[in-house]
């Protein structure tokens, strides 16, 4: 698995891609196509843009924070 | 085509240092996302760090011992906090120690911070002195990491000698734990050592060890049987 980072990535360059992949961002949040925030699978806060990680597994949004990382690695396994 | 060249070729017209992503750029990399060659993240050493206590020894020693999931799970995250710890990442522990509040509360701090100060070790290490048998052994963890509040005062910066005393008190004369630890990190391991002498005094159905370090102070106090 080949990494990316998003660290110094534009938010402009973010969202084109987020919208790539079928999502959408107001700016700041990720969102759904029908403008509702993604939550983050495993804490249920919205995720900024700045902070968001897409890992494999039915696409999966993430913030980028160890505990929701480390959960999952627990429901996908060893994929990263 | 490498995934350091779109990164590293798009630069041009960067605000303020950061990279603009062309669209067939953007269209590659997604496309081979979409073919699950790649997974978009913030910064490589997060996912080191996860993956290292996932993998770690220390783990897979509680995962013999204890059973309960999300308990398993606040004792890696205990593990992570160390690291983070270690490699001085003082904002991503605290941002961590915030997530673990707002998902499990204070308890699930409480039972990471047993690990992360090295706390649960020595308190094995005590258990495994007086072994009965496993069962006894497994009961006996099951029973501190559960009842964490029975077994542990967490001292806070800020808190007052007399009361950690009275709580003391309190814990030993209610549950009678077999080990009760006071423990205290930074400022507030100088308020542990203050209050040391007067709980020796106290608790005298126990015998007192200590681990400590410039920045912690843990008292464990073991009751003596009779």
């Amino acid at each position: 698995m080949e990494f990316v980072s998003l660290k110094q990535v534009s938010p402009q360059s973010k969202i084109l891609l987020l919208k790539e992949l079928g999502y959408d961002s107001d700016g700041e949040f990720v969102l759904h196509k029908n403008g509702n925030k993604i939550l983050d699978r495993y804490l249920e806060i919205p995720i900024k843009i700045e902070n968001m990680v897409i890992l494999q597994g039915s696409e999966i949004i993430l913030d980028d924070n160890e505990l929701s990382l480390s959960k999952y690695l627990e429901e996908f396994g060893d994929v990263l | 085509m490498s995934y350091e060249d779109p990164i590293k070729s798009v630069s041009e017209g960067a605000i303020k240092g950061l990279l603009n992503w062309s669209f067939d750029v953007v269209k590659n990399l997604a496309s081979k996302f979409k073919d699950k060659e790649l997974a978009f993240i913030q910064d490589e050493k997060t996912i080191r760090t996860v993956k290292e206590q996932y993998n770690s020894g220390e783990l897979a020693i509680y995962k013999e011992y204890v059973k309960d999931k999300n308990i398993l799970f606040l004792l890696k995250m205990g593990l992570t906090l160390r690291k983070l710890e270690e490699e001085k990442e003082d904002e991503r522990k605290k941002n961590l120690r915030n997530k673990i509040f707002d998902r499990y509360g204070v308890k699930g701090v409480h039972i990471s911070q047993l690990v992360e100060n090295g706390i649960l070790n020595r308190y094995i290490g005590i258990l495994i002195e007086g072994i009965v048998s496993l069962e006894k052994f497994k009961e006996d963890l099951r029973n501190v990491l559960e009842n964490i509040e029975q077994h542990v005062i967490f001292v806070r910066v800020g808190d007052q000698g007399r009361n950690i005393i009275k709580q003391a008190i309190t814990i030993t004369s209610s549950h009678s734990p077999i080990i009760f630890i006071v423990s205290g990190i930074f400022s507030a391991a100088e308020i542990v050592r203050d209050c040391e002498r007067k709980l020796i005094e106290l608790l005298n159905d126990y015998t007192m060890e200590k681990i400590s370090s410039k920045n912690k102070e843990n008292l464990f106090f073991r009751r003596i049987l009779r």
